[in-house]
C-alpha cells in the first residue's frame, strides 16, 4: 500500500468512525451537542477529502476540547486511540518533508503493535490471566457483559481458559506476523473479528471502528520497511 | 492548558494496558428522597442505576455496532465512578446525578411532587475467594430537585 492511499484510506475510516460516535451524542445535553455537531461535519469533510489537513487540525482541537469537557477521556482506550490517530495524521499534514511524515505514521503504526503486544504482555505475567480466572471475573462481576444472560459464561471455565490463551497468544505473536504480507492480512481479520466479539459482548463499539482506522497505517509499514527488503 | 496536556499524553504516548487486572468493579444506586434528610442507608430504597438488560439478541448486539449512545454514555459513568473512589472530584459527581436525573425524566420514573432530593452511593463488587462482594465507598450530595428536574 502506497504512503498517500494509507494516509487517504486512514482519513476515510477516521472520519466514519467520527461521524459514528458524533451521532450517538446528537440527542445529548446541549453542551455536548455544541462539540459533536461540529465533530460530525468535520468527519464528513474528512472523509469526502476537503481540506484533510485543516480538518483533521480542526477535529484535534475539538478532541482537547472533548479531554476537558469530560475530563479525560469519555470512552478510555478508543477515545486515546482517536486522538493517537489524528495526532499523527497531524504531524504528517505538518511535517515539512516526506521523511518525517514517514516516521509520524511509522509511530502510529508501531503503537498499533504495541497496543496488541502489551495487551497480551500485561496478561500473561498475571496468574489469574494465566489460569483463566481473570476473563471469568471479567464476565462474572465486572460492568462489561452487556447483558445479565451473559454473565453465565462464568460457569464454562474451561471455555474462559481457552479464550483467555487464545487472545494472550494472538496479541503476543501479533508482531511476528508481520514478517510477510498474508500473516498480516490474516492477524488484521482475526484482530477485527476480535474487536467485533468485544462489541457483541461487551458494547465495546468504538474500538472496533476506530482500531480499523489504524490498519492502513500497519499495511503500509510492513510493504515500506519490512517485505521492502 | 497543562491540564489538558496531562489529559492528552497518555493518548499520545500509551501504555495499552487493557485488563491487565480484574480491579473491583462499581455500581451505582441512587435514591429518590422526601426531604433533605434521608433516613440510615438500610432504612432507603436503593435503586441500581440503568441494570443491564436481561438479554440481547444477536441483532440487537449487531445494531449497536452503529448505535450504542446508552452503553457508550453507561461506561462513561462507569469511568466517573471509577475516578470518584480513586479521588472524588465535583466534575464526576454532578456528571452522574445530572444523568440520572436526565433517565428519571424521560422514564418518568420515581419523580413525584413529593421527591424533593436525590442521591446516589457507589457500591465496588469484588471476589474474595469464590464469593462475591459488595461494599458503599461512597455517597454523593444530597441533591436538591428543581421543579424543571420533574418535568
Amino acid at each position: 500500500m502506497s504512503f498517500d492511499d494509507a494516509i487517504r484510506l486512514t482519513e476515510i475510516l477516521l472520519g466514519f468512525a467520527f461521524a459514528q460516535q458524533s451521532i450517538e451524542h446528537f440527542k445529548s445535553f446541549p453542551n455536548e451537542q455544541r462539540l459533536f455537531i461540529p465533530r460530525f461535519i468535520l468527519a464528513v469533510l474528512l472523509i469526502i477529502g476537503f481540506q484533510t489537513a485543516w480538518v483533521a487540525i480542526l477535529l484535534f482541537l475539538l478532541g482537547l476540547a472533548l479531554l476537558h469537557r469530560f475530563q479525560g477521556p469519555y470512552n478510555g482506550g478508543s477515545d486515546r486511540m482517536s486522538l493517537l490517530i489524528l495526532f499523527c495524521l497531524c504531524l504528517v499534514y505538518l511535517a515539512p518533508a516526506q521523511r518525517w511524515q514517514e516516521i509520524a505514521f511509522g509511530y502510529l503504526a508501531i503503537q498499533l503493535v504495541f497496543s496488541y503486544f502489551f495487551s497480551g504482555w500485561v496478561k500473561v505475567v498475571n496468574p489469574e490471566w494465566r489460569s483463566g480466572r481473570a476473563l471469568c471475573d471479567v464476565f462474572q462481576f465486572s460492568v462489561y457483559p452487556a447483558s445479565e444472560s451473559l454473565r453465565q459464561w462464568s460457569k464454562s471455565p474451561r471455555v474462559l481458559f481457552v479464550m483467555a490463551w487464545g487472545v494472550m497468544i494472538f496479541e503476543l505473536i501479533f508482531p511476528l506476523l508481520l514478517l510477510s504480507r498474508i500473516s498480516l492480512i490474516i492477524a488484521l481479520i482475526i484482530a477485527a473479528v476480535f474487536h467485533f466479539a468485544n462489541a457483541c459482548l461487551f458494547g465495546l463499539n468504538r474500538f472496533f471502528w476506530i482500531w480499523i482506522a489504524a490498519y492502513p497505517s500497519i499495511l503500509w509499514f510492513q510493504s515500506r520497511f519490512i517485505t521492502a527488503s | 492548558m497543562f491540564h489538558i496536556l496531562k489529559l492528552l499524553l497518555p493518548a499520545v504516548i500509551p501504555s495499552w494496558r487493557f485488563f491487565d487486572v480484574i480491579a473491583p468493579s462499581p455500581r451505582i444506586q441512587f435514591v429518590l428522597l422526601n426531604s433533605a434528610n434521608p433516613p440510615s442507608d438500610e432504612h432507603c430504597e436503593w435503586r441500581e442505576f440503568r441494570p443491564c438488560p436481561a438479554h440481547l439478541s444477536f441483532l440487537q448486539m449487531l445494531g449497536r455496532m452503529l448505535w450504542n449512545p446508552e452503553r457508550n454514555e453507561s461506561l462513561f459513568l462507569v469511568s466517573c465512578a471509577e475516578r470518584i473512589v480513586q479521588q472524588p472530584t465535583q466534575h464526576s459527581e454532578d456528571e452522574i446525578l445530572k444523568r440520572i436525573i436526565t433517565e428519571l425524566k424521560s422514564n418518568h420514573s420515581g419523580l413525584t411532587e413529593k421527591t424533593t432530593h436525590l442521591q446516589f452511593r457507589l457500591l465496588l463488587v469484588q471476589r474474595q475467594d469464590s464469593r462475591l462482594q459488595q461494599q458503599v465507598v461512597f455517597h454523593s450530595r444530597i441533591q436538591p430537585l428543581s421543579a424543571q428536574d420533574k418535568t
